[in-house]
């Protein structure tokens, strides 16, 4: 640990009670982990070094935790020396491509939400037998993680967490006009439809970010949609429930959104509820937290929902997946073994301190009642999503041309043209070409 | 001539007039360019739900001021770190550029060196090597130079743009210099090299200066570099080190970053002004009289 | 035109011609010390040569080998494809977007920034009381990072809480926000790439009137008080005297800038990310999208590289042009 996040220390109620949280749930956690934790590691990883490299929490006390107490007490009790570094979230894909160029860097890479193990499987070290550990130990992983990190077979990461974007809704406004909790994407639409011309319109990005492409997939797997199959080669966006789901996309856009939605970025409808003009978002919970930090009165009225199911009943809720991995140059492959099943074993330390957002691969920690959101009357609803949560390429696996039509927006682009009013069959016809030209890039390579 | 056959007006009416024009055509400028700044300057001392209340003024205080974002720069990031870090990068590279541009400027538009005008032609194309490119075999490069994860890199790495950059605006501004100047010094008994550094390095001191501006603001402008070469919490520049820890997911801390965005910027302006401001004065009576 | 002194001819166009003849009457006796000279000469560019050449020359090569190669992120082998990769591109509909849209980018803001700079510079030299001050303020966009403050844009361009729609609104120059009347800066396509392009100009104009102005100072009060003597007036003096004179320094300026703005991706990708539906794609964005976040290096290189032989020639002339104008 060369560095660390200072302690918090502002004295504003809200982070002191986050700290305060944090600190408590700190102690309660350690020793829960070292009850899992009996094994002890080997010992040739004595003495070297651990290099780690993630994204900045959405949560600060999260990464203080994580960097000053959590990779010290392992690093301590194996006598390795750990050192975490961060880079902004968005762009972990170029460093991953500069250590990989320079043949050197850290030891454990974290992916968020862009899983690039397809990728670099060759460069990254086989981790197939913590991984099948970890599921031995807590009850199995749930069905969508392993299609994240395998290939051929093999497992090349380790998925640690995700981040769940469930429905935020004000009941207030919803019981003021006799409105029906937001519990299919139909009721969400008639309360849109109904809350718009007294000010509270609804939003989801039509635009080109992280959200949009998550928010969009979970609409259209929720209505029966899917990406490609679960071999991965083929494109199943061509279908009757894509052009349902661009349908209601369209109608919800007119009825019940502004054209504000065409410029939103991943926070822009996290303003939109602490404004208290939102009559409800499909967001991560960070717009729920920040209402709280902001806008009290909001608060008070916005609960989380299901995800909403689409005609058929069908609720999937595509998630930002969090994957840990190993560089195959690192020369502590060991230890960084150690430290990643240590760390998969400390999951419920890792919702607790994350106040809520890390959700868990692994069946066993995703039993009632959780950490935290199982222990938070409005927040319990989230520990029904672990059954119905996917990712890119639903049902298929994240592959990499599914990486590049995610990155280049295609999915969100489909929806954003037809709210935009291009006839449904050109935006199929035109969003199909984008996929197979992609797709058949990839093949040809 | 025009300017005498005008009906007599007393020197200070004049003066008023002329200030009353210049003001007048100067202000669109100035308010393009600084209200964002006000903007900025504002917003960092703002508590977080003033931001959202757009029913009031939105250009002053409708909250108490709070030092609460500096607070979180200061206390809860590294940005001490990162603002030194910031300008002794940029120092650094400034240095390199003065050294390596300022010679090779001057013999590029002196000498008349055979293959000189390739070569400098050569260094101007390396500036059409898009970064996102680039900064894949520079990472090789640096790991091998042991810097990774050190801004070291960005020092040796900076001057790859700073350079070309420097190079060709100092030849622009060596060549204003009448030969008759150098030839004077020459025959005055300055051998080649006193003459570059005794007459020609002082008529251009306003172009090597700004070079040297630019080498230091340049510097300050990158994002891919730092992000690709240098992820320690302690050793990143500002523009690598602030979107890091003050984006967090999808919560922007915005009034941390428009400080942090400010405290970095202002004292370049203010730089920029003190060095260069000595040399325009006095000159430019010449031409804007 | 004599050549025999700076205060040679009445016409005013002729003297700036007047100024290169010593310069080239200078070059006899520089003869005389030829390899001296040269010595001299090669020793001032060395540095900057060999610095320029080993950390950008040897990694450009490494770039046009991607370009032409099947390389990915992740991949430690590449082969050989050819044009491959151009061909790729050129078949993607976005890429002919990004095209247009990096075009009218650049040239859109070319031409704003020229105006705004050369004008600024032109007031600038002006004496006046608070001069300082204000050159102070205008200088400051550019000396703020770049990937800060174009998040201060973003968040003046929200669709909701834009302090230029706050101001427009009230001035009765646009409707209320939720009416039609209230633009949504980055959402609209059409305004979303002027958007844009305001951010890239309030940030370099003040570096055009920079250079200009350093420029315009560097030219030797002696040349200056020649024209004045002659009975030029200010307008004459600056068009026929002090435009030629730097005007290497400005094409120099606007050739860097306009270099510059193609390869940077940050005001675009910070805003934007490209949207809505690819109405500000640029280039550079779009091979950074495809070849890191994707990892198709090699058509991202095709993509990045994609304007570099057109870009040459043009800028191989200009530059030739420029050095072979002497004042």
């Amino acid at each position: 640990m060369s560095d660390g996040h200072p302690v918090e220390t502002d004295p504003t109620t809200v982070s002191r009670r986050g700290f305060l949280r944090a600190t408590g749930a700190g102690v309660a956690g350690g020793t829960l982990a070292a009850m899992l934790d009996a094994r002890q590691a080997p010992a040739q990883i004595r003495g070297t070094t651990l290099r780690i490299l993630q994204w900045s929490h959405f949560i600060p006390a999260y990464d203080n935790w994580f960097d000053t107490v959590f990779v010290k007490e392992w690093g301590d009790k194996n006598g390795v020396k750990v050192r975490v570094d961060h880079i902004p979230h968005l762009e972990l894909p170029a460093r991953m491509a500069a250590e990989f160029a320079a043949g050197a860097g850290h030891d454990i890479m974290m992916n968020g939400s862009s899983i690039l193990t397809r990728l670099y499987y060759k460069s990254l070290a086989d981790i197939s037998d913590i991984y099948d550990a970890a599921g031995k130990k807590h009850g199995g992983w749930i069905p969508t993680a392993g299609p994240l990190v395998q290939v051929e077979g093999r497992t090349y990461g380790m998925p640690m967490f995700y981040i769940l974007l469930p429905m935020l809704w004000r009941k207030d406004l919803f019981e003021a006009n006799n409105l029906k909790a937001p519990d299919t994407w139909e009721l969400a639409r008639v309360a849109a439809r109904t809350l718009k011309p007294k000010g509270h319109p609804t939003g989801i990005q039509f635009s080109q970010c992280a959200d949009a492409n998550l928010n969009w997939r979970s609409l259209l797997f929720s209505f029966g949609g899917a990406e490609s199959d679960v071999s991965g080669e083929n494109i199943l966006i061509d279908s009757k429930e894509t052009r349902e789901a661009l349908r209601f996309a369209k109608a919800l856009f007119d009825e019940g959104m502004t054209p504000e939605v065409f410029s939103w970025d991943d926070a822009s409808d996290n303003r939109y509820l602490a404004s208290g003009v939102a009559c409800w978002i499909h967001d991560a919970i960070s717009a729920y937290r920040t209402t709280e930090d902001t806008n009290p009165d909001v608060f008070k009225n916005t609960h989380i929902a299901m995800e909403p199911a689409g005609p058929g009943g069908k609720r999937v809720s595509t998630s930002a997946a969090n994957v840990y991995m190993i560089w195959k140059f690192s020369k502590n492959q060991q230890a960084a073994k150690e430290f990643l099943t240590h760390f998969v074993d400390a999951g419920p330390d890792g919702m607790v301190q994350s106040r809520g957002y890390n959700m868990p691969y692994l069946l066993g920690q995703a039993k009632k009642p959780m950490p935290i959101i199982g222990a938070d009357p409005k927040m319990q609803i989230l520990q029904d999503f672990p059954k119905i949560v996917a990712f890119y390429g639903y049902p298929g696996p994240f592959t990499t041309p599914i990486q590049e039509v995610v990155n280049l927006f295609v999915l969100p682009d489909m929806f954003t043209r037809v709210a935009r009013g291009q006839a449904i069959e050109d935006v199929v016809k035109w969003g199909m070409g984008e996929y197979r030209r992609i797709f058949a890039k990839h093949k040809r390579a | 001539m025009a300017r005498a056959m005008a009906p007599p007006m007393t020197q200070r009416r004049k003066s008023i007039r002329r200030h009353l024009l210049i003001y007048a055509a100067i202000t669109p400028y100035v308010v393009i360019a600084v209200f964002p700044i006000y903007w900025m300057a504002i917003t960092a001392f703002k508590q977080d739900p003033d931001l959202y209340r757009m029913e009031h003024f939105p250009f002053w205080f409708n909250l108490a001021p709070t030092l609460r974002n500096f607070k979180i720069l200061f206390y809860q990031t590294h940005y001490g770190d990162w603002i030194w870090n910031t300008f002794t990068i940029s120092a650094w590279v400034a240095l390199i550029t003065l050294v390596t541009a300022v010679p090779a400027g001057y013999a590029l538009a002196r000498l008349k060196l055979p293959g000189a005008e390739n070569t400098g032609i050569a260094i101007f194309l390396t500036y059409l090597v898009p970064p996102i490119i680039l900064f894949l075999p520079l990472s090789r490069i640096v790991a091998e130079l042991g810097l990774q994860d050190s801004w070291w890199a960005l020092v040796v790495v900076y001057p790859t743009f700073t350079i070309p950059f420097c190079t060709w605006l100092l030849m622009g501004f060596f060549k204003t210099v009448p030969m008759e100047i150098e030839e004077a010094a020459r025959v005055d008994g300055c051998g080649q090299a006193g003459a570059f550094l005794r007459v020609i390095l002082p008529i251009s001191l306003p172009g090597v200066l700004t070079s040297v501006i630019f080498a230091f603001t340049l510097s300050m402008q990158d994002f891919l570099y730092g992000l690709a070469f240098v992820s320690p919490g302690d050793q990143k520049p500002v523009p690598v080190g602030v979107p890091t820890e003050l984006i967090r997911g999808d919560i922007y801390y915005w009034g941390s970053l428009m400080g942090a965005a400010l405290l970095v910027g202002l004292p370049v302006a203010i730089l920029y002004n003190f060095f260069l401001d000595r040399f325009i004065q006095g000159i430019t009576g010449g031409i804007g009289k | 035109m004599t050549g025999s002194s700076l205060h040679g001819g009445p016409d005013p166009m002729a003297r700036a011609a007047v100024v290169s003849v010593p310069a080239r009457a200078a070059e006899r006796p520089w003869l005389t010390h030829g390899a001296r000279r040269l010595m001299f000469g090669y020793t001032l560019l060395a540095p900057a040569a060999l610095y320029v050449l080993l950390l950008v020359g040897a990694p450009f090569l490494f770039s046009l080998y991607l370009a032409v190669s099947d390389a990915n992120v992740g991949e430690p082998i590449a082969h050989f494809v050819g044009l491959e990769n151009f061909k790729a591109a050129l078949e993607m509909d976005v890429f002919w977007i990004s095209l247009r849209n990096s075009v009218v980018f650049l040239v859109v803001a070319a031409v704003l920034k020229s105006l705004l700079g050369t004008s600024l510079a032109f007031l600038l030299l002006q004496d006046f009381k608070g001069k300082k001050l204000i050159r102070g303020l205008v200088v400051i966009p550019f000396t703020l990072p770049i990937a800060i403050s174009v998040l201060s844009w973003k968040w003046m361009y929200d669709s909701q809480f834009s302090v230029i729609n706050w101001v427009l609104s009230r001035m009765g120059l646009i409707g209320q926000f939720g009416t039609e009347g209230w633009p949504i800066w980055l959402g609209d396509p059409k305004l979303a790439l002027v958007a844009c392009i305001l951010v890239n100009v309030w940030r370099t104009f003040p570096f055009s009137a920079i250079v200009l102005l350093a420029g315009f100072t560097s030219v030797p009060v002696e040349v200056i008080d020649a024209a004045k003597v002659d009975g030029c007036s200010f307008f004459q003096r600056f068009r026929h005297v002090v435009v030629p004179m730097i005007f290497p320094i400005l094409m120099i300026g606007f050739l860097f800038d306009t270099v510059f703005t193609l390869s940077d991706l940050s005001v675009v990708y910070l805003l934007t990310q490209g949207g809505p539906a690819n109405a500000t794609k640029i280039l550079p964005v779009l091979a950074y999208q495809i070849g890191i976040q994707a990892g198709s290096l090699g058509r991202g290189a095709a993509i990045a590289l994609f304007l570099v032989p057109l870009l040459i020639p043009a800028l191989i002339l200009v530059l030739r042009n420029l050095k072979r104008r002497e004042y």
